[in-house]
């Protein structure tokens, strides 16, 4: 804990450092809620909802068939999958895949996301740099190579400046990275000052995801139901049941499938 | 019931609720967040330089790592029953926590050491 062997005028702490930690701070702040102010409600078209509940409803019978009789599971899975079937004639729609080119909604939507994400980083990032040019404000505490000089020290060219001292440019763009987790404890989990919020959408939301392809989507479905056979998982429960003999009071309990996997092992 | 009766489906499945560990991880997330900045902030003030630094982060992420798995339950089957897999817990999200970690403490180290 050697220190440090330049001695920097306080002033620069309270006129530089602090003042880029702020305005990185509010400034993600602000964007958030910008991007909520300006973001359109997506509308979702009957169709759409009508194709993604099939698509649902065929998943759901995949997974959890085997909780039916297998006369029932047979007869939804040809109720979806006959010739008039809905994943059927989803299957031979023709698909009417957006370019998102063509479609203005989308273009604006998009055209806004670059609007609040890249262009406000750069213009800051410009100010940034313009107005606290040629300040070291600090010290990374670990030692770099002489490779980082241009990335850190950047507006500073002083040959003989050991590598770790950082420049205001440089210190603005190591709270960027590192509060970028930091919105996510302070605004909620999908707020837009984080761009990983855009990987959780395409998770969530099925009905938004529908809009890409649709027949892509039921055609898979089809084939995957296709091949589902029935598996009764539910073979021998009588026995099982009759020989847990589960008291009224117990089958209401939160540990209902746990209580009858210890009584059958 | 002298017949052998085959084991049921029902014990081999597991009955995970997709959108409940999703949470789970948004809380893990919100823990190491919190951890990293609160263990950056620590290092800054003792005035940590370079591998110590590093280390100290390590020693942090994994004493964070093994409270979650404790307080998952311990046992790999129930870690696993919140969480999908243990490794997930231990991964994910290290980078952004690690770049939150080294601003809190260049920012405290800076304020403490270097002024």
């Amino acid at each position: 804990m050697a220190e440090p062997e330049l001695l920097l005028d306080s002033s620069i702490r309270f006129w530089v450092v602090l003042p880029i930690v702020f305005i990185t701070f509010v400034f993600g702040i602000i964007r958030h809620y910008l991007s909520l102010l300006m973001t359109s409600e997506k509308t979702v078209s009957l169709e759409q909802v009508r194709d993604s509940q099939a698509l649902i409803r065929c998943r759901n019978l995949r997974e959890n068939g085997q909780y039916i009789p297998k006369q029932a599971f047979e007869m939804r899975k040809h109720y979806l999958l006959n010739k008039e079937g809905i994943i059927t004639k989803g299957k031979e729609k023709p698909s009417q895949a957006k370019n998102p080119m063509t479609d203005p909604s989308m273009m604006t939507d998009m055209l806004k996301g670059n609007v609040l994400n890249v262009l406000p980083m750069i213009v800051i990032g410009g100010w940034i740099q313009w107005t606290f040019s040629g300040f070291v404000t600090t010290k990374v505490p670990f030692p770099l190579t002489i490779r980082f000089k241009p990335m850190l020290q950047r507006g500073i060219e002083l040959e003989a400046l050991d590598a770790s001292w950082v420049s205001s440019a440089s210190w603005y763009f190591l709270n960027v990275f590192g509060l970028r987790s930091m919105y996510s404890l302070i605004l909620g989990e999908n707020n837009a000052a984080d761009q990983t919020r855009l990987m959780q959408d395409q998770m969530s939301g099925a009905a938004m995801a529908m809009q890409q392809d649709a027949q892509k989507a039921f055609k898979g479905e089809w084939e995957a139901l296709q091949i589902t056979p029935h598996q009764n998982a539910l073979k021998h429960i009588e026995d099982i049941v009759c020989m847990t003999h589960i008291l009224p009071e117990d089958l209401y309990t939160t540990e209902k499938i746990p209580s009858v996997q210890a009584a059958t092992s | 019931m002298g017949k052998e009766m085959e084991r049921p489906l029902i014990q081999n499945v597991q009955y995970v609720n997709p959108i409940s560990v999703r949470q789970n991880i948004a809380t893990a997330e919100y823990c190491r967040t919190s951890v990293s900045a609160l263990s950056g902030v620590t290092a800054g003030i003792l005035g940590l330089t370079g591998l110590y630094g590093f280390a100290f982060y390590l020693i942090c992420a994994l004493s964070l790592f093994l409270g979650l798995v404790l307080k998952a339950g311990g046992r790999k089957s129930s870690s696993k029953q919140y969480f999908m897999a243990r490794r997930q817990l231990l991964l994910n999200g290290q980078m952004g926590a690690l770049f939150t970690y080294i601003l809190f403490w260049t920012f405290l180290y800076g304020m403490v050491h270097v002024y």
